[in-house]
């Protein structure tokens, strides 16, 4: 591999790397805003230039590629400096000082490197601005509204729209000062990652429709998490204001969405907003939906399920794609305490969503975003255990002496007035979940839960991919992770069960499921482990048995 | 100066438009000549020649073709820059439309010799009639069998093609010219890889002007030692083009040896117009920068230019007297490349328009105390830093205009208004 010095430091390249993301590896940053490493490479925007030894003009380190040894590389340079600083005045000359109003602000890499690169007065001190008029807010799609004033023409969005969604609606139109960027009739900025041009662009001139004027971005606080859109398992950072919710930009994860995720994906916390919200656990006491304590609640449904054989029929739980593994695992672990095989999940399929990256992409089918968690956990039917079907179209509830679902918005037949008088049929409904759906009125027993912006955990994805996720701001009211409420019903059979964390019931489950043999939750890789075999076959051992828990 | 005309020979006969008129008048001599050399033989012949390409930057054209790679299974190709469209320059319009078939012969001799089978004539959108021409000549070439499956009975296959631009500046570079050709918007690619290995279509890529190919004829049939023989040095050889308009008795397209000094060339176009004074002179299109009259001695070749901050160019010489306002000349040309860049690199795009804004309003009387200083270091900020040469040659006249003029810059400054008489040689308003 050659060797490249840069600024005095050496490091070796594999032939063809980039002396932008050479620097990187030893921590120098070369400004850049045309270059992105997963677009083609057309060094027009200047930025980047560095000072190699042995040639005259400075050069951009975006479009010079290491192949042979002893490049000597200078980027803290008099010479580089000066050639930075005359890029930067001439993007700022015709940009807009509306900083104040700019959505951009705070996140804008003009603002940046001009602090970090410009200089601190302005030689355009008399000439008009070119400006684009009627061109301040321009709708490109449904999703991106372009400011042309503010663009710094780098066609960063024209090539993510030719080389990763290949749709091709955006182009450069005129030339010299008076280029623009823009769609051509007829043909708008509307397909399913279009929201990716406004992160990839630099400056304010792309917005997103959704985000725009939410929030002063220094006011998000940013946590990493998972969308739960599908199942492909976007990696996402979740940026939200006092446990609202603002917006979920893509994480960067080259094995799964890479840099990009679908329009889809980042509406998918509006359903947070959509539905009220499940405040507090509640029991019908003498018909009537009556608020209790957690303890009460916990009480009744540990009374109901403890009951044991004889007409009434033997306990169901109906899960759902938004279970996280752990908390399917906990489920399957209750259906074995009750000695029940009625263990199923409820999957809406959803348009497929497709995600590109560098191996290909990925495609989810499921409208949740972990189907194969939840399955693999075991929340599969036993021997002449009911099915999801069976449940929500079937008359299988009549014969359910408890009828646990989780959560109370599982997919569309969570709200259909058929679909919860068939579900209601069980002797006793217990509905949990975050949403207080018509579904949760209809319960006996409704739990309130953390959404999953609440709570910790791992999804499997579509290419079974297990990936961790955290909690990002705690519950409101009184809602609770969901495995935190589940020691406490476990413990209830079992006084021994003491994991009360998504990480104890990870290590837990790892140990008795071959999938995840060797894994623990505080080692898991920050882009995911694929876990072989499939776990479409059900590998769980032990769940299978109807044999009676320790405590009954 | 007496000089024979080579390239111009056959302008004022009107029978070589057609493939008989064309070889009575001794035509495709050269390219059945060629047949019968190896490939090799004549790229050797004309590296031996020193015939510098003439749309601009003078490069060797024996070494330009010597970069194709041999073999492989990629076609090659030639593409023929007939974008004529550097301000001034009307020298290859002349030989396309007066001698299209020594166009064609040049590029069929450059394609055997490359291994293309494959030419294009990228041809500037607004000579249409030029375009019509050509594209005649090659209908006739084609029945006459010198195109096509079998060139001239040699086996040798070559297909031929005119391509008209759209009408941009940019698109005469040679990479923004592919990317036009490829039907795509006219910009310059980032280089390496350079078109003689990722050119056309990602195929290896000769690309030469006009009059580069029609000298390589002649190169053949008489030797690489005439070539030679004609010009200023070992480096500066051959007949040249000059496409002289401006204060001139007669301007128009003259045939001369390379290194002929700027007062004969006035000379032979008749003396100064009205016999006036000469005050400055661009050598070689609107890129290159303006030279003072103190220079009309200078031999008019590559290295004697450049040696002077000059550079020859595409020879298009400007001659500027002394009624001329260089302010408004320099704002008039840095208008030309405000409106040519086609906008991808920063500091053209921004650059060119600022140094328009900047000459546009000194010219006014508008000018500030800080503007010379300001056009010399925003023109350093241009100069070197894109990817194509347009910034630079939209540096050429802005800043030699305050280098080389600093008195009447700073007098228009000063006295706020130009201290010259209004000349109507720029059209009216032309410099805002």
């Amino acid at each position: 591999m050659p060797t490249v010095t840069i600024d005095g430091r050496a490091l070796e390249v594999e032939a063809g790397t980039n002396l932008v993301d050479a620097a990187l590896r030893v921590g120098i940053e070369i400004p850049h805003y045309c270059y992105h490493p997963r677009l083609s490479i057309v060094g027009q925007c200047r930025m980047c230039l560095v000072k190699i030894d042995g040639m005259g003009k400075l050069q951009t380190a975006c479009s010079t590629q290491v192949f042979k040894d002893g490049m000597v590389v200078h980027v803290d340079h008099p010479e580089v400096k000066a050639g930075q600083e005359g890029v930067m005045e001439f993007l700022l000359i015709n940009h807009p000082l509306d900083c104040p109003i700019c959505d951009q602000a705070g996140e804008c890499g003009l603002q940046d490197y001009s602090f970090k690169h410009g200089q601190s007065f302005s030689r355009f001190s008399f000439e008009d601005k070119r400006t684009y008029p009627e061109k301040e807010r321009i709708p490109l799609g449904p999703n991106v509204l372009l400011n042309m004033n503010r663009c710094i023409q780098c066609t960063r969005c024209i090539r993510f729209t030719r080389e990763i969604s290949k749709t091709s609606e955006l182009a450069f139109f005129e030339r010299g000062a008076a280029t623009e960027i823009g769609v051509f009739p007829g043909q708008p900025l509307d397909n399913e990652l279009s929201t990716c041009v406004v992160d990839i662009c630099p400056v304010g001139a792309l917005t997103s429709t959704r985000f725009r004027f939410a929030e002063r971005v220094w006011y998000l606080d940013k946590k990493p998490s998972l969308c739960t859109g599908c199942d492909v398992g976007c990696n996402v950072t979740l940026e939200h204001r006092l446990g609202a919710i603002k917006r979920y930009k893509p994480r960067f994860n080259p094995d799964v969405n890479d840099y990009w995720m679908c329009d889809y994906g980042r509406g998918t916390f509006e359903r947070y907003k959509q539905l009220p919200r499940l405040a507090a656990p509640r029991v019908r006491r003498a018909g009537e939906l009556t608020t209790v304590s957690w303890k009460d609640a916990l009480d009744a449904a540990f009374n109901k399920l403890r009951v044991r054989g004889g007409s009434e029929g033997q306990p169901a739980i109906l899960g759902s794609g938004f279970l996280t593994t752990e908390e399917a695992y906990l489920w399957s672990q209750l259906a074995r305490q009750v000695g029940s095989p009625h263990r199923s999940v409820w999957v809406d399929s959803g348009p497929p969503r497709h995600i590109p990256n560098p191996q290909g992409g990925i495609t989810g089918r499921d409208a949740a975003p972990n189907r194969r968690g939840a399955e693999l956990a075991g929340l599969t039917p036993g021997d002449g255990g009911f099915d999801a079907e069976d449940l929500l179209v079937g008359d299988a509830a009549a014969q359910c002496s408890v009828l646990i679902v989780t959560d109370s918005d599982f997919g569309k037949a969570a709200h259909d007035p058929k679909v919860i008088e068939r579900l209601r049929r069980a002797k006793t409904l217990i509905v949990l979940g975050w949403a207080d759906t018509a579904l949760a009125q209809a319960a006996d027993i409704a739990l309130p839960l953390a959404t999953h912006a609440e709570r910790d955990g791992t999804f499997v994805n579509a290419e079974n991919r297990l990936q961790r996720f955290a909690r990002a701001f705690p519950a409101t009211g009184e809602a609770r992770p969901a495995v935190e409420a589940l020691r406490e019903l476990l413990a209830r059979f079992d006084t021994k069960f003491t994991a009360d964390s998504a990480a104890a019931v990870f290590d837990l489950m790892a140990k008795q499921i071959p999938a995840l043999a060797g894994l623990t939750y505080s080692s898991l890789p920050a882009t995911g482990v694929v876990l072989r075999p499939t776990p479409s076959s059900p590998t769980v051992s032990g769940t299978d048995t109807t044999a009676l828990g320790s405590a009954s | 100066m007496k000089f024979e005309p080579v390239l111009l020979k056959n302008i004022n006969n009107p029978a070589v438009l057609t493939v008989k008129g064309y070889r009575d008048a001794g035509g495709y001599a050269g390219l059945a000549q060629s047949l019968k050399l190896e490939p090799d033989a004549i790229t050797e012949e004309v590296k031996k020649s020193g015939l510098r390409g003439r749309g601009g930057a003078g490069f060797p054209c024996g070494m330009k073709w010597s970069f194709i790679p041999k073999g492989g299974n990629k076609p090659k190709y030639l593409v023929c820059n007939a974008d004529e469209s550097e301000p001034g320059t009307f020298k290859d319009r002349l030989l396309m439309e007066r001698d299209p078939h020594s166009l064609i012969e040049g590029c069929a001799i450059c394609c055997y010799a490359v291994g293309a089978s494959t030419c294009y004539i990228y041809i500037r959108g607004e000579y249409t009639y030029a375009a019509d021409v050509l594209e005649a000549a090659l209908r006739d070439a084609y029945d006459a069998g010198i195109l096509g499956h079998n060139v001239m009975g040699s086996g040798f296959k070559l297909d031929m093609y005119v391509h008209r631009g759209a009408g941009a500046y940019i698109c005469g570079e040679e990479t923004g010219m592919l990317e036009s050709l490829e039907g795509k918007r006219g910009q310059p690619r980032v280089k390496p890889p350079f078109p003689a290995v990722v050119g056309a279509f990602g195929c290896p890529t000769v690309i030469n002007n006009v009059e580069t190919l029609c000298n390589v004829q002649h190169i053949v049939t008489r030797g690489a030692e005439w070539f030679k023989s004609i010009g200023t040095d070992e480096r500066n050889t051959g007949p040249k083009l000059y496409a002289v308009s401006g204060h001139v008795e007669r301007p128009g397209t003259y045939e001369l040896p390379m290194g002929v000094t700027l007062q004969e060339l006035i000379d032979i176009c008749g003396g100064m117009y009205k016999g006036r004074e000469l005050k400055a002179f661009i050598p070689g299109g609107a890129s290159a920068p303006m030279l003072p009259a103190t220079m009309r001695g200078i031999k008019m070749d590559f290295d004697t230019l450049a040696k002077a901050g000059s550079m020859l160019g595409s020879a298009a010489v400007m001659i500027l007297d002394e009624t001329t306002c260089m302010v408004r000349a320099a704002a008039r040309l840095a208008k030309f490349f405000a409106h040519e860049s086609c906008g991808q690199c920063t500091p053209c795009r921004e650059g060119t328009n600022w140094a328009a804004i900047v000459l546009g309003r000194i010219e006014k009387g508008h000018g500030l105390a800080t503007d010379m200083d300001l056009m010399l270091r925003m023109t350093q900020n241009m100069s070197g830093t894109t990817i194509c040469a347009l910034s630079d040659a939209a540096v050429g006249p802005a800043r030699s205009v305050v280098v080389n003029f600093r008195e009447e810059v700073e007098q228009h400054i000063k006295e706020q208004r130009c201290p010259l008489p209004q000349q109507r040689f720029f059209g009216n308003g032309a410099a805002n």
